[in-house]
């Protein structure tokens, strides 16, 4: 279940980082559209730190640090879940983004803002789909860290002092 | 429960992975890779590049082109004009580097936008349109049902201090037959036609709020984007496009 779990979440990441990572001009839609090159990486990053913007959460300031940062941590984490690298604390820090995710669009949602979501690329409206399809993602979060740590402690102090013991989960 | 149902103990059982395991694709396709699919299917029309040139600022030639999708009353609209596109007109489409394309979606919620439309509308076609939608944006919260002041709704006078009495006149006599605030269509209101064609070519985008914004470059039409936007972000953006060839 954790093995499950911690793939979706993975999976759930990697498509998060990609889909703000690829060009973002893709109208029409066409399969060479979506490649990632050096050249498209800058301005797809500033579109991603526009959609920040219209949360009107964050200073102007902070907006394209953030936006910037933003997407290489979910590949970081989608990489991590899929590695099962130090399962524990990179589920807690998974289980923890997407908490804030999940707040800020409560939030925008309660205000009525009428933007786009841009958690999964362009062209998303935030709407009460978004809170459906977050709460799952939260909930995702929470058991496969809940279950990190259950198995981590199940596997007793032997494994648990392995430097491996993590990726046998 | 969890320990009966996926673990009994010594083994996983198999076929309550095998449940979660579908149940886990499921999830997945449907809120990650849906959206993808969905967002492409709406992305194909390309209607909206045709330009409305009595609304439209700086030079058609321009290599970034960007529409507005604007409603009069809607506070955010106000605030992404006052914040974002005045600072751009002045500069960006001043310099001729932004044509900046306005176009109308005055939304049903809102009891004056309409009539505001009809008016800006009006002045676009004796060439007024900056200036009047300037005033009428400045001034919103005077007119609009949101603004702290009364009269709401009567925007004329507003109208009227951003012109000069002989280009009010014929602003106003093309707004004969659009003296009501009705927020549909009206039969005989000669700038009413306008709008349409702009709401039209809106709900094919589809604009699902206002401001929305669409911006174009070297050929190539971003998505849509809904919200204000802060000048300094979005001139970010106007840079890195500008800086490719």
């Amino acid at each position: 279940m954790l093995l499950i779990g911690r793939l979706g979440l993975a999976v759930i990441f990697l498509l998060a980082a990609y889909g703000k990572l690829r060009p973002q001009n893709a109208v029409p839609w066409t399969l060479a559209s979506l490649k990632i090159t050096p050249a498209t990486l800058g301005l797809s990053m500033t579109f991603f730190a526009m959609q920040v913007d219209s949360y009107q959460l964050l200073p102007a300031r902070m907006v394209s640090p953030f936006a910037h940062s933003l997407p290489w941590v979910e590949l970081a984490l989608g990489v991590l879940l899929l590695t099962g690298f130090a399962l524990r604390y990179v589920s807690l820090a998974s289980a923890l983004l997407v908490a804030l995710f999940y707040g800020v669009v409560i939030r925008s949602y309660a205000l009525h803002l009428a933007i786009n979501c841009g958690c999964f690329g362009p062209n998303e409206k935030l709407d009460s789909w978004t809170l459906v399809r977050d709460g799952c993602m939260f909930a995702l979060g929470v058991a496969v860290t809940i279950a990190a740590f259950i198995v981590h402690r199940r596997s007793g102090p032997a494994l648990a002092a392995s430097p491996h013991s993590e990726h046998a989960t | 429960m969890m320990r009966s149902f996926f673990y009994n103990g010594k083994n996983l059982n198999r076929n309550s992975l095998g449940i979660l395991a579908a149940a886990c694709a499921a999830f997945l396709l449907l809120f990650c890779v849906a959206p993808y699919v969905v967002s492409a299917a709406a992305q194909t029309p390309a209607e909206w590049e045709r330009l409305s040139a009595e609304k439209s600022l700086g030079n058609p030639n321009a290599p970034i082109k960007m529409i507005v999708y604007d409603d009069y009353e809607c506070p955010v609209c106000g605030e992404l004009y006052e914040q974002t596109l005045r600072p751009l007109i002045d500069d960006y489409v001043a310099s001729g580097k932004v044509y900046l394309i306005h176009r109308d979606f005055p939304l049903t919620i809102h009891l004056y936008s309409r009539q505001a439309a009809r008016w800006v509308n009006a002045a676009a076609r004796i060439g007024k349109f900056e200036a009047v939608e300037r005033a009428i944006f400045d001034n919103q919260m005077a007119w609009s049902e949101y603004g702290t002041e009364n009269p709401k709704g009567i925007i004329k006078p507003i109208v009227q201090s951003a012109l000069t009495p002989a280009e009010f006149k014929r602003v106003e006599r093309l707004m004969q037959g659009c003296e009501s605030n009705s927020q549909s269509e009206i039969k005989g209101c000669l700038v009413d036609a306008g709008i349409q064609r702009d709401l039209a070519e809106g709900e094919l985008l589809p604009v699902r709020a206002t401001p929305t914004i669409v911006i174009s470059a070297h050929g190539q039409q971003y998505p849509p984007m809904t919200g204000a936007i802060s000048w300094p972000i979005l001139r970010q953006f106007f840079d890195q496009l500008l800086s490719q060839k």
